[in-house]
């Protein structure tokens, strides 16, 4: 005979496991304990037992939580505990939550948790380490859950807050929770208790957490536009149009996607200096050839020196419109180019455009006169400096005896006393 | 001092300013002007942003430009005067500043000297690293000045000149700016101020006065000719006042430690 938890609308066996009842909590409790009323034999169905009258402090817990309302699928007692095997709280696992929340641990069951879990490490996050405690569980609608959207974070980092898990897990980022802090998620989170900040679970989602290596986790660099579009539709719409996005898109995991700029946990305000600048660097990281003879041109040496009044890649190549110079669509393509530098000098015309920001000297075949006068005055430099730098040197000797000479003939006269 | 020594002038006031001007513009240029060129260095930022950063820096670039120019008007006018009011000998003869067949001699038997082979040349108003220093500023300016022109109102210069003019009037002004405070802080520091018989520094720009013994050893040619032709007592000069003597070790040292310095920041940043 098997035993089944109870559920409304199933027939309950009347069979006693004596065993199941010797071997449970409530083991030294006679049965009268519970079944105050009972006389044995009974005819009539004995009422429900109140666990309550032993359980003061659970029943209190649960009269806050919304496992204890008066919903109709709020569970009882013996939902969870069981009947005469009633189990001792530390017991019970993530089964017992399965009985209503089956999707939820389903997604569990997948995720990087209940996989560490698996392996034996009983730090992992369970059911209870995000949602609390069961009898006092709340709903993540209300203000004072850990799950609430405005909680979340801090809940998470009860874990993830602490550096030395992040080493033990091999986390590459240790102090996440710091850094989200600081983002412009986080402090929309904090500061303006924004509901639409992205918090922890907007990103990693909640259940079905996944590292980021794996394919079918939502930070999975290859899914990151899909998750933060989740939220910016608009600017995943054009970046998905962008010469970034298609190749992301094709598969081509090298191509930037929305972190490689804006980080994961540092997001900060794109107006700010030191992230434009920082952008500038990133950009560097694959065109390496463009940001260096960007840095040739008055544009780059101001940016290099920390100001940000002048064009960035973005200013005429676009941010998340990113398009090659062949597309016609693209700021930088021949037909749009004039429009583009208008922006900051509304004077440009053709010819003015005609400057090539990204020139490079040292390049004969694409640039020769740049190169070839790159040539004649680097020769100039060295011719001159090397004559006259000659002319020195066999100076310097003359010159010294000359002078000894004349402090000998204690004849020197010269301006100085 | 030596109360018996007689000194002459050498430059006159106007001169002296107009060096006075060259000093100031230079100098002003490099430090304004470096620290975009270096702005990948530790020094060319740190400059940049003691300078108030580089548009501030850009403004007192500009300004130094507009003294540049101011200077090279004036010396332009000044030889034009010196022509119309019928002075001869200014783009040949001896007291010239165009170089001639007997500069490239000098440079020959100086070299000679050089090696022990041979006397000291006797040079006239201007010797031949003299003409080379002042031909030198000419270029550059000219060279300098006019690319930092482009550059300076590319949208008006783009109605007339291609756009590719821009990326050349880049490296030739940086390029050129390189080689003339390379020039100006070793070579013409050397000849002029750091070579031993001058060491420290020769105060004759300031004070315009030389004595009489400096006269004959460095310009032997013109001291014979001015006496022969008796014109060495219409240029003789009281000694320099002691403000003067001051003013000139403040003002040339001040110039020599900015310069040196810079030039340091370049050869380790070269050297790097």
């Amino acid at each position: 005979m098997k035993r089944g938890a109870p559920a409304p609308g199933r027939s309950l066996s009347l069979f006693v496991d004596e065993a199941a009842a010797k071997a449970s909590v409530h083991a030294r409790l006679e049965c009268v304990a519970c079944h105050k009323t009972a006389s044995a034999p009974h005819d009539a169905p004995l009422p429900a037992v109140r666990c309550a009258e032993c359980h003061a402090k659970a029943r209190g817990a649960l009269s806050e939580g919304v496992h204890g309302s008066a919903k109709a699928r709020a569970p009882t007692c013996a939902g969870c505990h069981g009947t005469h095997a009633v189990a001792s709280a530390a017991s019970l696992g993530i089964e017992t939550c399965a009985a209503c929340h089956a999707r939820q641990v389903t997604l569990y069951r997948e995720s990087i948790h209940a996989r560490s879990r698996q392996r034996g490490d009983s730090q992992a996050a369970t059911c209870r380490s995000c949602h609390g405690e069961a009898h006092a569980l709340l709903a993540k609608t209300d203000a004072r859950a850990p799950t609430y959207h405005l909680n979340l974070p801090r809940t998470c980092a009860q874990c993830h807050a602490d550096p030395e898990l992040a080493k033990r897990y091999n986390i590459p980022i240790g102090n996440v929770y710091q850094l989200y802090m600081d983002s412009i998620h986080g402090r929309a989170l904090t500061r303006s208790g924004l509901l639409v900040a992205a918090n922890c679970s907007d990103c990693h989602g909640a259940h079905e957490i996944k590292p980021r290596a794996e394919p079918a986790s939502r930070v999975f660099r290859a899914n990151v536009p899909k998750t933060c579009g989740a939220c910016h539709a608009g600017i995943l719409a054009a970046y998905a149009e962008s010469v970034h996005g298609t190749h992301v898109a094709k598969g081509n995991l090298k191509a930037p996607v929305c972190t490689d700029c804006h980080s994961a946990h540092q997001i900060r305000r794109v107006e700010g200096a030191p992230w434009q600048l920082e952008a500038i660097r990133e950009c560097g990281t694959c065109h390496e050839e463009s940001l260096k003879t960007y840095r040739d041109t008055f544009h780059g040496k101001v940016t290099a020196l920390g100001y940000t009044r002048v064009a960035k890649c973005s200013d005429c190549h676009g941010a998340h419109t990113i398009l090659p110079p062949s597309d016609p669509r693209s700021t930088v393509s021949p037909a749009k180019l004039v429009a583009t530098c208008r922006q900051c000098h509304p004077q440009a015309m053709a010819a003015f455009a005609e400057f090539h920001p990204h020139a490079d000297y040292r390049n004969k075949e694409r640039f020769p006169r740049l190169y070839y006068t790159y040539l004649f005055m680097s020769g100039l430099l060295v011719a001159v400096l090397a004559s006259f730098g000659l002319h020195a040197l066999l100076w310097l000797p003359r010159s010294l005896l000359e002078r000894l000479r004349r402090g000998r003939a204690g004849g020197d006269t010269r301006g100085e006393p | 001092m030596n109360g018996g020594a007689r000194y002459y002038f050498r430059l006159n006031l106007y001169h002296r300013i107009l060096h006075g001007m060259v000093i100031v513009s230079f100098l002003g240029l490099a430090v304004t002007g470096l620290p975009l060129k270096y702005s990948q260095t530790g020094w060319g930022w740190w400059l940049s942003h003691l300078l108030g950063g580089p548009f501030t820096t850009g403004y007192l670039h500009r300004f130094f430009a507009i003294v540049t120019f101011c200077y090279f008007a004036l010396h332009l006018g000044y030889v034009a005067r010196l022509i119309l009011t019928g002075r001869r000998g200014v783009f040949w003869g001896p007291a010239s500043m165009v170089p001639q067949p007997r500069d490239f001699v000098q440079l020959a038997q100086h070299v000679r000297y050089f090696l022990g082979l041979g006397p000291r040349p006797r040079f006239d108003r201007w010797a031949y690293w003299e003409k080379f220093d002042y031909w030198a500023v000419f270029w550059g300016v000219a060279v300098i000045g006019a690319s930092g022109l482009l550059l300076w109102f590319p949208t008006f210069f783009a109605r007339y000149l291609p756009g590719w003019i821009f990326n050349v009037a880049i490296l030739i002004h940086s390029d050129e700016a390189l080689l003339a405070v390379a020039f100006i802080f070793t070579i013409h520091f050397f000849n002029v101020h750091l070579r031993p018989e001058k060491f420290p520094m020769d105060p004759v720009i300031f004070t315009g006065r030389l004595e009489e013994e400096e006269f004959r050893r460095e310009h032997a040619a013109e001291y014979e000719r001015l006496r022969a032709e008796g014109r060495l007592e219409t240029l003789r000069a009281d000694p320099p006042p002691r403000w003067m003597r001051n003013f000139s070790r403040v003002a040339g040292f001040t110039a020599l430690a900015i310069g040196i310095i810079l030039i340091w920041l370049i050869v380790a940043t070269a050297l790097r």
